[in-house]
């Protein structure tokens, strides 16, 4: 109903914009912008607003509308503290008018209204947004309804150190051919264990150091899930689906790192600074990541030659159903539902122009992102850029991305808590993977499937 | 008598509305949520009514109604009388609402999109795509993803959309697309069926006895004796530096521990002389990280142990040991025969406030340890933190955070007890007999 009331006050409104003599009369907006996860190299993801106000300002002129666009931009690097922020000042009627986070809040926070639909605001079919891939759209939609736009797209590589792999045996072709045979499956996990546990025999490096793994939560431990024929939701019905083969064998997986000394047992919580430092430098063999790496490494660790020293891939496959795989866990920017609905308006405009492929590609080249739109690829900044150039054409098509479910987040709870207790020995596989699919179906009953 | 009563209670009024807004309020309220499934996604302040992807599963699995969630998830633009007359209404372009009716009456298009893609084929097309938008809303007869603030606005909204269900339908429907919380147990059920409470409750009682019974207690007694028993001034410098710790901010006192405890930091730049390999001495081990966790935790409790101690036993009559000390009593016999006897009600105050005070402080580990490495240290404070106010896909779980602040409650008010009874609260605050 309400819905239908601001539909016929748009209509009027739009009626009389049409019709009238557009007098030029000053309007002032206020847009608040908030990037969650953004680090010094993120902040093309809130300057692109400022260049897309500048450009709607312009078009605005030429239509003899005096439009003045006050932003306020903000950015943290955590995702806690952002996530805390966004909600806690939308539940008190404060939030931003746009928000750049990951594609996974979309189902929790349209359900609970903090969100509106982008689609209701812009026009899916006209320039920039109809160059924008396809799958990056379905993966900012909830329930076949756009949600949001994709600010940017990425992919979690498989790390490793060619000295070190040098140093046990493999030419620089065998380092070269990596990726190939980790795509047809005959590198796997296995080895990725064997190779990690020759290193640190020959003394190439430190003992937890052979697989340095991600040092806290995040999306990429459910490709190690895949990595085992995991499913995360069932591509049928939609619902989440445990696979509970495939939950062990990740899990056995880091149990068997851990034990075979290859990692180290009290690993997670080490603090990134010191993780980045590490990897970018030698001190591990093997690790994964994400391809935004490439900018921390070669610009503050100071890694000179990236591709002389670190061969990249898909997350090995392991076991019988395993597969190689990799995740994009796109950002996307989000409109939180506002009393004002003009500033909806000209913040759902913002975000249409910051889409565009050269203001995106600015973005993907400084973060070491990959680009959103088909013509990014034309651009030439983006073009003659080694690293989205390789990173595009070795994983992106491999890519799978969370589902956006507003029960995932307590799956994936759920499903790190048991990884936790397994990795630091509190737990044996069996008994994890018990209490995982007890907990999970308690909890989330028919709205799991447990296989 | 009566004016003097009103008179305090005046005077204590502002104090008291403080406690219950403060105190009180929070209290009822997280017992309150305690029994909800409140989170993000349900809201706190309440919800409304939307067919979300969510909600058609639960109409299909719960309420067996897979007809009614496949047409209420199905989407249609429709151009009939209905949607000329509501843009009618609208004052849309008259020359638009011509247009639809001579060339485009009794279309339906099955998406926005396909429906937006003939508006803007039109001749007259509206010139923004805010009044495309609005057109295309005019045609809509779904009620997908539309909120509904009442249930009488969604049983309008289904009749609008010309879906018409029986009275138990509807009301099926209803509680299906609910977004808002409902009232329930199952946090509680959680909490009681899962294995990791009992390990939560484990690290808790180990954290808190530990911290206790070294630092904020024992620890403190020895501070507070030695300072007793030093000159003035070098006792006063003693005293202040032990109060460091307590008057830092905690971010800056946890961050100098870092520094400490670091793989690049002091220890291991110190350490790396005698040719041990630097680490991360924090999170090494689980041990290692308990250490910390009560040392960070535990300087800062002693000072406040010393505080209270320091100033009770000056508060002892001096006679008491000039006559321990006629009597030939050494150091230690003073401390077992005349102070600590004197110190039982401090010693209560201390024990009880501390308990409580450690079961529900989290700070300093969160900036310390994060419940880390891999949730070993992971209190039952923290966990609550974690479960109520962090979540990976923005889903934060209020009412499972509220049960277990709940708990720690019950727990605190239980120990409290126990605390009373063990110390004999009740001869403490009895009248001294010298008085009657």
């Amino acid at each position: 109903m309400v819905r239908l009331e601001y539909m016929l006050h748009v209509v009027t409104v739009a009626a009389v914009l049409t019709t009238s003599t557009l007098d030029a009369v000053a309007e002032d907006i206020a847009i608040s912008v908030f990037a969650g996860g953004s680090g010094p190299d993120d902040h093309f993801r809130v300057d692109a607003i400022t260049i897309a106000a500048d450009f709607l300002t312009r078009e605005a002129a030429i239509l003899g509308e005096e439009l003045n666009i006050a932003l306020d931009l903000k950015t943290t690097s955590s995702w806690d503290d952002f996530k805390q922020a966004v909600i806690l000042s939308a539940e008190s009627g404060e939030a931003p008018n746009i928000v750049i986070t990951g594609h996974e809040d979309i189902a929790n926070w349209a359900q609970s209204g903090l969100i509106v639909p982008v689609e209701d605001y812009v026009d899916l079919d006209a320039w920039p947004i109809s160059d924008i891939y396809e799958n990056l759209i379905d993966i900012a939609s909830y329930g076949g309804v756009v949600y949001g736009l994709p600010q940017d797209a990425e992919a979690r590589p498989f790390f490793f150190w060619r000295d070190h792999m040098t140093a046990i045996g493999y030419s620089d072709r065998e380092i070269d051919a990596l990726p190939v045979e980790i795509e047809a499956g005959e590198y796997t996990l296995s080895n990725v264990l064997e190779d990690a546990r020759k290193m640190q025999d020959a003394g190439v490096v430190e003992a937890g150091y052979g697989f340095y793994p991600r040092v806290s939560n995040g999306p990429d431990y459910w490709q190690f899930y895949q990595s085992f024929g995991g499913l995360m939701a069932d591509p049928n019905s939609g619902k989440l689906l445990l696979d509970r083969a495939a939950m062990s064998g990740f899990y056995q997986f880091f149990a068997d790192a851990v034990a075979a000394g290859v990692t180290r047992k009290n690993h997670i919580g080490t603090p990134w600074d010191q993780w980045y430092s590490e990897v970018a430098s030698g001190k591990a063999g093997m690790w994964h990541g994400g391809t935004w790496h490439y900018a921390r490494y070669t610009a503050k660790e100071g890694l000179a030659d990236f591709f002389g020293n670190i061969q990249f891939t898909l997350i090995p496959g392991g076991g019988e159903r395993g597969r190689a795989n990799t995740l994009t866990h796109p950002l996307v920017y989000l409109l939180t539902k506002q009393e004002d609905e003009r500033a909806m308006e000209i913040a759902a405009q913002l975000i249409e122009i910051a889409s565009e492929p050269r203001i995106n590609v600015l973005h993907a080249v400084k973060s070491a992102h990959l680009g959103i739109a088909k013509s990014e690829a034309t651009i030439p900044l983006y073009a003659n850029n080694r690293w989205a150039r390789e990173a595009t054409d070795r994983l992106l098509a491999h890519a799978t991305a969370m589902p956006n479910n507003s029960n995932f987040g307590t799956y994936w709870d759920v499903m790190w808590k048991g990884l936790e207790s397994v990795w630091t020995g509190q737990k044996s596989v069996e008994q994890a993977i018990a209490d995982v699919e007890a907990e999970l179906s308690s909890v989330l009953g028919d709205a799991i499937i447990i296989r | 008598m009566s004016s003097s009563r009103t008179l305090g209670l005046l005077l204590l009024m502002p104090a008291l509305i403080l406690v219950v807004l403060f105190f009180l309020v929070p209290v009822i309220l997280t017992g309150v949520f305690s029994f909800t499934n409140m989170s993000t996604s349900t809201g706190i302040t309440g919800g409304a009514y939307q067919v979300t992807p969510n909600s058609l599963q639960r109409l299909s699995d719960d309420y067996g109604l897979s007809s009614v969630a496949e047409t209420l998830g199905q989407s249609r633009y429709v151009v009939d009388e209905q949607s000329l007359a509501r843009l009618q209404q609208g004052e849309a372009d008259e020359d638009v609402i011509a247009e639809l009716r001579k060339d485009h009456l009794g279309q339906t298009f099955e998406t926005r999109r396909a429906a937006e893609r003939m508006i803007k084929e039109l001749r007259h097309r509206p010139s923004s795509t805010r009044a495309i938008k609005a057109i295309s809303g005019m045609m809509s007869r779904s009620i997908a993803h539309v909120r509904f603030d009442t249930k009488q606005a969604l049983a309008a909204g289904l009749s609008e959309a010309g879906i018409e269900l029986t009275p138990e339908e509807t009301t099926a429907v209803a509680q299906a697309t609910y977004t808002g919380w409902v009232w329930t147990m199952a946090n509680f059920r959680r909490l009681f069926s899962s294995p990791d409470t009992q390990r939560v409750l484990i690290n808790t009682a180990i954290y808190v006895s530990i911290t206790l019974v070294l630092f904020n207690t024992t620890f403190a007694m020895v501070l507070a004796i030695a300072t007793f028993y030093m000159p003035e001034a070098p006792a006063g410098i003693f005293r202040s530096i032990w109060l460091l710790p307590r008057i830092s901010p905690p971010v800056i006192y946890v961050l100098m521990w870092k520094w400490l405890a670091w793989d690049t930091g002091f220890l291991s730049l110190f350490l790396e002389n005698f040719g041990v390999p630097s680490r991360n001495w924090m999170l090494e081990s689980t041990l290692n990280a308990w250490v910390f966790v009560i040392l960070i935790n535990g300087f800062v409790g002693a000072s406040m142990g010393m505080i209270i101690f320091s100033s009770a036993i000056k508060a002892i009559p001096k006679q008491l040991f000039y006559a321990s000390e006629v009597d030939g009593a050494s150091r230690w016999q003073q401390i077992r025969h005349v102070i600590l006897p004197q110190l039982r009600w401090p010693i209560l105050f201390i024990t009880s406030y501390q308990t409580l005070s450690l079961m529900t402080s989290f700070d300093l580990i969160l900036l310390s340890t994060d419940g880390g490495p891999g949730a070993t240290t992971e209190v039952w404070a923290l966990a609550t933190y974690h479960t109520a106010l962090s979540n990976y896909a923005g889903n934060f779980q209020y009412g499972l955070g509220a049960a277990m602040a709940l708990i720690l409650v019950v727990m605190g008010v239980f120990l409290s007890l126990i605390y009373l009874r063990f110390f004999n609260y009740s001869t403490l605050v009895s009248k001294p007999l010298i008085e009657h």
